[in-house]
């Protein structure tokens, strides 16, 4: 990968509508192939900040740089993830796994290989030619994943991809991606507000408070990989973490509240 | 330590989809010989009371009469069938010609939105017109061949594909743009891949409406004023009292009708599978 995929934010400000402050002054940086999750209370502005990364949302105030460039929506080095998984019904599994790099004019041969590859790491080795209406949710979020790591991007940007999974399917996808992560180091920005996920997948955990959002705490998280997400939910260092940003993710919520009354 | 992937366990799909047709099938073979019987008894019936002069069969016909002047005069003497053509003719030309404008029009509209807001009180001025009332300008700038029947039949179809189009378009999933946009894709080819086919399972109901309405348009004309074609078999025939006839060509435009929406039904579910 020639692009090392280090995502500075300094200082940013966002208005919903030129009114409503959405975010107050929010600096971070993932540094190269690290796993950053942002954790907060709906409505924080974690979905915003995200979208200002990936260049959908246009910035107002403060600096965002990927590798020293401005974001924009399209850049190479950006794969981004929904929470929907968002496959082109009209497209088999395979067609939409390849479909980011179909965009980006990579030649067929070479995306094909990529796709088949990682449909066979997602476990969907036998559904390459299925339509999306033919796969269960966990399925299609497979696709997903497919499609958005073979992409040669340094950056991910995944907005709460697996808030709509149920608790089991949820726990294989993210197994799953951090073996996909760990193959070959990402930078990632992961918005959650599942706690647990936070603290099993990243590096850090940034959390923000409520409207306007604020970081109020950046933990980083030393548990060391490869890490099992089932082993990991009877280590007491995983709930010592996971109490230690729960208060913080409080603190955010019932400051902002007292503030306002 | 090493992180298992868990297969999916999910049923396999194509014992999914034969247990689906199966049933269909099973419910299918069940109902016809019933819709069958349904319609002999009624002929049965309309026989009977037509024979018996219940109702004087100068208004109803006799189904017997019907059935002989519909295999005579489409098989035999063949007159007909000339007309088949003309009306077929018309309609697929109307048809054709209706829907290309509209498409066009329409992806033109969603394409430069100015457009759409510019032409949309004309248009809808045009639309809300009853056509039949243009019959006559017809027939004066078109003569009585079989263009002004094409410029009934188009006028309609025109304007229920240019609405589907414009439709479809619009229904195009803005997650699916987001997306595209975020992978990279130009304007160019977020057009074409996702707003077009996404475009095209409403464009398909539109097309299959302005289908019928073409020959809707074709027979209003022929019907009218013309040399040839079933509309202008009709109106002789109901202008002479050969109800029978009357009621073979009905009989015939009813199979015609249903056979064109089949083929487009047809068609449409080969070309949007994913459906």
């Amino acid at each position: 990968m020639a692009a090392s995929g280090l995502i500075a934010v300094e200082g940013l400000n966002h208005t919903f509508g030129g009114k409503v402050n959405a975010l107050e002054d929010v600096s971070f940086t993932v540094a190269p192939g690290e796993f950053v999750s942002i954790v907060g209370p709906s409505g924080c502005g974690k979905t915003t900040a995200l979208n200002i990364v990936a260049g959908l949302v246009p910035l107002e105030h403060g600096t965002v740089t990927i590798d020293g460039a401005t974001p924009r929506a399209g850049r190479h080095d950006v794969a981004y993830m929904l929470a929907r998984d968002c496959l082109f019904p009209w497209l088999t599994a395979l067609e939409n796994a390849e479909l980011g790099n179909a965009f980006r004019d990579m030649p067929k041969e070479e995306r094909r290989a990529k796709a088949i590859q990682l449909l066979d790491s997602v476990g969907l080795r036998d559904f390459k030619n299925a339509y999306s209406k033919e796969l269960s949710h966990g399925m299609r979020q497979r696709v997903a994943l497919a499609r958005t790591f073979s992409m040669p991007s340094p950056c991910l940007l995944m907005d709460e991809p697996f808030g709509a999974l149920d608790a089991q399917t949820k726990l294989q996808l993210e197994s799953l991606l951090l073996e996909l992560w760990s193959r070959e180091r990402r930078s990632v920005i992961f918005i959650t507000h599942d706690l647990n996920e936070a603290v099993l997948m990243s590096d850090r955990v940034i959390v923000m408070s409520a409207r306007p959002g604020r970081i109020v705490a950046d933990i980083p998280i030393p548990l060391e990989r490869p890490r099992s997400v089932r082993s990991l939910q009877k280590d007491p260092r995983f709930h010592e973490l996971y109490a230690q940003i729960w208060e913080k993710l409080e603190y955010g919520v019932f400051d902002t509240n007292m503030a306002e009354q | 330590m090493s992180m298992t992937i868990a297969k999916p366990s999910v049923r396999v799909r194509s014992a999914a989809n034969a247990g689906k047709r199966l049933r269909w099938n099973s419910i299918g073979s069940a109902i016809w010989p019933w819709q069958l019987l349904t319609l002999i008894v009624f002929g049965l019936l309309w026989e009977y009371v037509a024979a018996n002069r219940i109702i004087d069969p100068l208004f109803i016909g006799t189904p017997s009469r019907i059935l002989s002047f519909f295999f005579t005069e489409l098989f035999v003497t063949g007159s007909l069938a000339s007309d088949v053509l003309w009306t077929l003719a018309g309609t697929g030309i109307a048809f054709g010609l209706g829907s290309l404008a509209g498409i066009a029009t329409g992806l033109l509209f969603v394409s430069f939105p100015a457009t759409e807001k510019f032409c949309d009180p004309f248009f809808a001025a045009l639309n809300a017109l009853p056509r039949i009332a243009l019959a006559p300008l017809f027939l004066l700038w078109f003569g009585l061949g079989i263009g002004s029947k094409i410029a009934l039949g188009f006028s309609l179809t025109y304007f229920i594909v240019l609405s589907s189009t414009v439709a479809g378009a619009r229904s195009v999933d803005r997650d699916f743009l987001t997306l595209a946009r975020t992978l990279g894709a130009s304007r160019t080819k977020i057009f074409l891949r996702i707003t077009l086919v996404s475009a095209v399972p409403t464009l398909f109901s539109g097309l299959r409406l302005g289908l019928i309405y073409s020959l809707l348009g074709v027979i209003a004309g022929e019907i009218i004023a013309a040399q040839h074609g079933l509309g202008q078999q009709l109106s002789y025939l109901a202008g002479t009292f050969q109800i029978d006839g009357v009621f073979a060509v009905l009989l015939l435009l009813a199979l015609l009708g249903s056979g064109l929406t089949y083929g487009m039904s047809a068609l449409e579910s080969r070309l949007i599978r994913w459906r």
